[in-house]
């Protein structure tokens, strides 16, 4: 037994292949955050004052707030003050408009974590929106969008053009006090994607946007805001990384979705920040509140998560089903290895009639990381014949790691039907034995079988994403399979 | 008279508890039960009755221990002549070495209720079973309240290597008025032996209980608890166990709450050692305005390899303002495990009403029979027959419909 898991050990150890450092000239502030600021970062970015306002308020408000502890994690102490909340590439006077405006230093960078936007442009169909430390860089097809009547740009730019949508919208879903992290968002957010589509209109192309930072001490605090008006459909993807550095960083992200009558949105994040190095040094915080509002009748949600990176991830994205008939969906798998910690999972608020939820949670524990789901069903005592199937599944790879399930659920109403299931295990000897003995390697068989404990939310991920979490599972895990 | 080593404890005890007072549900541990309302009634402590009104059952199949309103009462008891068996108090006079060794040990984890009891305990018992011994007939611990007080009650119960005995623990009170119970038992199950403990809360409609078993079990220790929750305004049981090498661990529950009734149940099992085994079965029906609160947590520790541990909660709401809060728990650290919680929210088996109808029974009929049946899968557990008749008789009277054939 020790020496199969000697061997799946000696698998995991493995570089992360995101770790480099563009060199490029940036506009950063000077660490340190107080109301002067806020009022400089709203300055820089030629907001309107109505922001300015709601950033200060929020400012306010976290000063009266204590960072959150209750969550299974060993976080040590932030210095709020030792960060920079503002760090933009050096652009010339004007934002470029196409991508041969763009640094190709910037450019090279996106090429080198797989998403070249030229080529993006011509073959793969999908629109993306690239944020560099704190700045969107480029929005590609922004034109084949506008034919359609969708929005889809950076949110500063969207506060500028775009106010009205802008003022009804934001902090509709996560109010400026929502939680520590949400409240420090509100006040210093930099940037982010925005996304409207409008009555109606099926998006033509999968939305996509990649966060990055880049420079050192510097915190990225990115928000998206995404708004399917009735009758419309769309679906985003997410993907981060961050270089190799000693210090830990911070990301407090904030993304709301508003979804109306007969809409829908399919949300996949796949999350690769650098997790720090063997011995946990360094790696990112990964502090983020996401949610969603099923406001309008028949409207739906999805949640899909691969979550390999970051030193340590405190994420929740959730669903308030307030319209009937309204549908959320949570397909996560998180893998945590070395000293990684990860408490994650989701919340699902039923308040309307007939409102369906599904959680299916797959985490992955091995090294000496923690991983933990941690999730809320809430039946409301007006949410008649809500139904919920939630399903958590832990592995455990080495007998360092830990995996833990902490689910809540709160019912209200009889009629509601609500099923928990949940396991923790390792991988069995016999699946092990029965995959050797038909003659594939230990490797080959750890990878088949981790694949297949997942496959349930890999399946939920567009084609594109699919193939790259297959790829960072086997990284996160098998090293070099094959 | 005056014990220094209990008094320490006392002591001690009744500062933690100046400081911190009855639990707040800010607490993780209690946040569905809200103890405010009971902690500003300012209940007095009981003071020993000077005529119980109490009814003492002597001979039959069971030993009895009579603890009126948290004081034993030796003329109404019954008790074995070959074991040790006595009041707290005595055993302070008594066994005071045994006791000191054991006091205080079974709690790893401390909130207000128990700091109260320790610090204000009035009796309890004292059980010691020797090496080998077993105790032949069930040990009914029969509670009674009469007064509007508070009534804190300490058990310590230790079982050595291979001894064998089964507890009956019962909460009553001969009037309906409020009070509160507070009961904590120390348990201590030594190798390979065996403690089976039944509880019956039946407490007043209008009466708060708190009742607490903190139990540690040694190598191929067993430990099997049935929990019947029944009566009390607000309730919450604490079962806490801590399992050493291949000790088993049992825990089945049934709470039926009606009206405006809160019944919390709290249990903690930890996997220290390897090859350890836990099962749990907790089952709720809650109608009117009632809460019912299942909080199950179980931890198995870095060296409990191969621990295989189970837990269930179900549950029926039968009105519309009725409540169940749920909080199954996996804390993980061993990879050698085989783990699983599950939990269900619902209603009845529409096949099954429909199975019920289709032999001419109406509706409103099936679903009483179903909603018994529900409820007597728990009762079907108890392995004494005239305890499990009487339990069988009290959901009757819950379900007076559900039995008609």
């Amino acid at each position: 037994m020790s020496a199969n898991n000697d061997e799946i050990n000696s698998l995991l150890n493995q570089e992360y292949k995101q770790g480099f450092v563009t060199e490029i000239e940036a506009d950063t502030f000077a660490a340190g955050l107080n109301e002067d600021v806020i009022a400089q970062l709203s300055k820089v970015k030629n907001e309107p004052e109505f922001m300015l306002e709601y950033r200060l308020k929020a400012f306010r408000h976290w000063q009266t707030m204590p960072s959150p502890d209750w969550a299974q994690l060993k976080i040590d102490p932030i210095d709020y003050q030792a960060i920079s909340y503002y760090s933009a590439p050096k652009s010339k006077a004007n934002a470029p408009t196409s991508l041969d405006e763009i640094d190709p230093e910037i450019l090279e960078a996106y090429k080198k974590l797989g998403i070249p936007l030229a080529e993006q442009e011509q073959l793969a169909g999908i629109a993306v929106d690239a944020v560099f430390d704190s700045v969107s860089v480029a929005t590609t097809f922004k034109g084949k969008l506008h034919e359609v009547g969708v929005i889809f740009c950076p949110i500063s730019e969207a506060i500028r053009e775009h106010p009205e949508l802008v003022k009804e919208y934001l902090s509709s879903v996560v109010s400026v006090g929502d939680n520590f992290f949400a409240a420090l968002n509100s006040a210093v957010f930099t940037d982010g994607s925005f996304v409207y589509i409008p009555k109606g209109v099926r998006c033509p192309m999968e939305l996509s946007t990649y966060f990055r930072i880049n420079a050192s001490n510097t915190g990225q605090f990115e928000r998206t805001l995404i708004i399917a008006d009735e009758g419309s459909y769309v679906s985003y993807l997410e993907g981060c990384s961050a270089p190799q550095r000693d210090e830990n960083q911070l990301h407090a992200a904030v993304v709301e979705l508003v979804i109306l009558k007969d809409a829908q949105i399919k949300y996949s994040t796949v999350q690769n920040w650098y997790p720090g190095d063997k011995e946990g040094k360094g790696g990112i915080y990964n502090f983020v509140t996401k949610r969603a509002y099923c406001k309008g009748d028949n409207s739906k949600v999805s949640w899909t998560q691969v979550e390999t990176g970051s030193a340590i991830t405190w994420k929740y994205p959730s669903c308030i089903l307030k319209g009937d008939n309204s549908v959320g969906e949570f397909y996560s798998v998180a893998v945590t290895n070395n000293l990684q910690q990860a408490d994650t999972g989701t919340k699902m608020i039923h308040v309307g009639k007939n409102t369906k939820s599904t959680i299916i949670s797959k985490g992955i524990s091995a090294g000496k990381a923690q991983n933990t789901y941690r999730g809320l069903v809430k039946i409301s005592s007006k949410a008649e014949n809500a139904r919920n199937y939630t399903q958590c599944d832990s592995l455990l790879v080495g007998d360092k790691c830990g995996a833990h399930t902490f689910p809540y659920v709160e019912v209200r109403n009889p009629s509601a039907q609500i099923e928990h299931e949940a396991t923790t295990s390792k991988i069995s000897e016999d699946q092990l034995f029965f995959c050797q003995q038909r003659g594939l390697s230990a490797e080959d068989a750890v990878s088949m079988i981790v694949n297949g404990f997942c496959k349930q939310v890999f399946k939920e991920l567009p084609m594109e994403f699919a193939v790259e979490a297959q790829a960072l599972l086997g990284l996160s895990l098998e090293g070099s399979v094959g | 008279m005056s014990i220094s080593w209990l008094d320490d404890f006392r002591q001690h005890a009744k500062t933690q508890f100046e400081q911190t007072g009855f639990p707040s549900n800010r607490l993780e541990d209690w946040r569905y039960t809200n103890v405010s309302a009971m902690a500003k009634k300012e209940f007095p402590l009981a003071t020993m009755a000077s005529s119980p009104v109490f009814e003492g059952s002597k001979g039959g199949s069971a030993f009895h221990f009579v603890l009126v309103d948290g004081f034993f009462n030796a003329e109404l008891s019954n008790l074995p002549k070959t074991i040790t068996v006595c009041s707290i108090n005595d055993a302070i006079k008594n066994h005071a070495d045994l006791l000191q060794s054991k006091f205080n040990q079974a709690i790893t984890q401390t909130h207000g209720f128990i700091d109260f009891n320790t610090a204000n305990f009035t009796d309890g018992l004292f059980i010691h079973i020797a090496e080998n011994g077993v105790l032949d007939k069930p040990l009914q611990i029969i509670h009674v309240a009469t007064q509007a007080a508070i009534l804190p009650t300490r058990h310590v119960v230790i079982l050595e290597k291979n001894a064998k005995a089964t507890l009956i623990e019962t909460f009553s009170s001969s009037e309906n008025n409020a009070y509160l119970t507070n009961s904590v038992a120390e348990i201590f199950v030594g190798e390979n032996a065996d403690l089976t403990v039944y509880k019956v809360q039946q407490e007043s409609e209008t009466a708060y209980h708190f009742g607490g078993n903190y139990v540690q079990q040694a190598d191929n220790a067993r430990f099997t608890h049935h929990n019947f929750a029944l009566g009390s305004v607000l309730a919450r049981t604490d079962i806490v166990c801590d399992l050493a090498t291949a000790a088993e661990c049992e825990l089945n529950g049934l709470y039926l709450g009606s009206q405006k009734q809160h019944l919390d149940n709290f249990t903690r099992i930890k996997h220290l050692q390897p090859n350890g085994i836990s099962r749990e079965f907790y089952k709720g029906i809650l109608n009117d305005r009632a809460r019912g609160v299942f909080q199950g947590r179980i931890v198995v520790a870095e060296d409990a390899q191969r621990t295989d541990s189970k837990m269930n909660n179900r549950n029926l709401l039968l009105s519309n303002e009725a409540e169940i809060d749920t909080k199954p728990q996996l804390e993980i650290y061993a990879d050698d495990v085989k783990c699983a919680h599950g939990v269900t929210i619902g209603q009845l088996d529409e096949k099954s009403i429909f199975y019920l109808q289709s032999r001419g029974i109406d509706e409103a009929t099936a679903k009483h029979i179903l909603t018994f049946a529900f409820a007597n899968e728990m009762v079907d557990k108890i392995a004494i027959p005239s305890l499990r008749e009487s339990v069988f008789n009290l959901l009757l009277t819950q379900f007076p419909e559900g039995a008609e054939r």
